[in-house]
């Protein structure tokens, strides 16, 4: 303490006398006495006694025990909403969504970002809606259409390969071990394996067993789009396997055949035409035993 | 127990009583740590209203120290603090002396200006002892059990303040 004197002794009047003469002897006496004469004198604001007593003892009987009981009662029925709203929240935003097109349908639906995807039949798409715009990666398995809004990097992930653009329309096909992308429109980046390569607008690149197959497509959208399923030289199996996914039925080969393959388009909604545009190609005799399964047999 | 609790404070005549002793004060302290008087007030009711609640629970003796840590344990969350503001009582000592001149009276009214800006400057901590000794007329052992701190913790607080009123009172000067 800086003063030698004790000042609390003296406010609370403990001082002995001879302390005290010498302390009014101090030139900072007459200060502190004024400051304890006249801090003594001043007065807080009024306030109403009588007010607040009527108030404390009418509150008892406004919160009796039966109304704590509701209380509580509702504040459960508040908490349990609130955590149901919370789940409900996270799991929308946190756990991984799920986009589904079963055999013989298309389903088409939109990012956070507004960006596009149809998914072609017997196809699979996963992504988090959490931080969508600046985290955009989504699995894909199967096939896909995508329009993507502008923004930032957007990657599909397939477990062939990967393919990277910035805004722009394209189409993913992963299925078995062949890989297709074609572009649309502006660029596509697609990491296949320790591959790379850029695709412009109306290029196409097949990855089948390690080879790699350039071609080039006039449409402006995939061709499943419109109810036509189009085929690059394409292997019958896989053919007869995207019927089967679009049509959903089963088909079962039950003829030789060469390995010849097939580039044109078959539609999506008339399995007859399809049918038989594939037995014509192949010279095959398409047998319908039920109306979902079907056996090709040789000529 | 049935006896504590006839003369306790659930009846009605003991609890009034108890009201009238207690309630400048604890209103009073929680007006100079918040400096807001609606707050004080409502705080002030708050703690008397728990105590009410409460009154099977709470003995007559340990019910002031029930209603002040209601207090301080209401105060955790509450809005930030303001300006004490404090009035001079109006037929002030003055009175007792007979030769006033008018220049003494302008510079007493001066020094009571500074003094009343100088307490609204002092730590939330100093004024709160500072006030509770100067207008409540607590002693230091009153002051420290309200305050839940010991008597030498408030002996320092209102040296501190005394010190901080003086350095700024003839500063201004």
């Amino acid at each position: 303490m800086e003063n030698k004197y004790n000042l609390t002794k003296w406010l609370a009047g403990e001082m002995t006398q001879s302390e005290l003469n010498d302390f009014q002897k101090t030139p900072e006496y007459i200060t502190y006495s004024k400051i304890s004469e006249y801090s003594s004198q001043l007065e807080t604001p009024k306030f109403d006694e009588n007010q607040l007593y009527a108030n404390i003892i009418s509150s008892e009987k406004e919160t009796g025990k039966v109304i704590k009981l509701q209380n509580n009662w509702l504040y459960k029925v508040a908490a349990v909403l609130v955590i149901g709203l919370g789940l409900t929240f996270g799991l929308k935003n946190f756990v991984s969504q799920t986009e589904v097109a079963l055999n013989g349908q298309k389903t088409t639906f939109a990012l956070p970002d507004n960006s596009e995807i149809v998914l072609n039949s017997g196809s699979e798409i996963n992504y988090k809606k959490w931080n969508w715009d600046n985290n955009r990666n989504l699995e894909l398995q199967g096939e896909a259409y995508f329009r993507v809004a502008k923004g930032k990097k957007f990657a599909v992930m397939t477990n062939l390969g990967k393919v990277t653009v910035l805004g722009t329309q394209f189409d993913v096909k992963a299925r078995k071990n062949r890989f297709d992308v074609t572009c649309f429109e502006g660029r596509v980046k697609v990491n296949f394996k320790d591959k790379q390569i850029v695709l412009t607008h109306g290029q196409s690149v097949t990855f089948e067993n390690e080879k790699q197959i350039d071609s080039k497509t006039d449409a402006i959208k995939p061709e499943w789009i419109e109810n036509k399923i189009a085929f690059r030289d394409e292997n019958l199996l896989n053919i007869l396997n995207e019927i089967e996914r679009q049509y959903n039925v089963s088909i079962e080969m039950k003829a030789q055949f060469n390995g010849e393959l097939f580039t044109g388009k078959i539609p999506n909604n008339n399995l007859d035409i399809a049918l038989q545009i594939i037995a014509t190609t192949y010279h095959l005799e398409p047998i319908k035993i039920s109306k979902n399964k079907i056996i090709f047999e040789a000529k | 127990m049935e006896k504590s609790n006839t003369i306790g404070i659930c009846n009605e005549v003991v609890f009034s009583s108890f009201f009238k002793s207690n309630v400048k004060s604890i209103r009073n302290y929680l007006y100079f740590k918040f400096g807001n008087e609606e707050q004080a007030n409502d705080m002030a009711q708050d703690a008397f209203i728990k105590l009410w609640e409460n009154c099977a629970e709470v003995t007559p003796e340990k019910a002031k120290s029930f209603l002040y840590t209601v207090a301080n344990n209401a105060t955790l969350n509450q809005i930030a603090h303001q300006k004490v503001v404090l009035t001079f009582a109006k037929n002030n000592s003055n009175s007792d002396r007979t030769n006033i001149s008018p220049e003494y009276i302008l510079e007493e009214e001066e020094f009571k200006i500074k003094l009343e800006k100088a307490i609204q400057n002092l730590t939330e901590a100093q004024r709160t002892a500072f006030l509770l000794h100067r207008i409540e007329g607590k002693k230091y052992a009153e002051i420290a059990e309200i305050l839940e701190i010991s008597v030498k913790a408030v002996e320092k607080r209102i040296h501190g303040a005394l010190v901080y009123l003086r350095s700024e009172i003839e500063q201004i000067k």
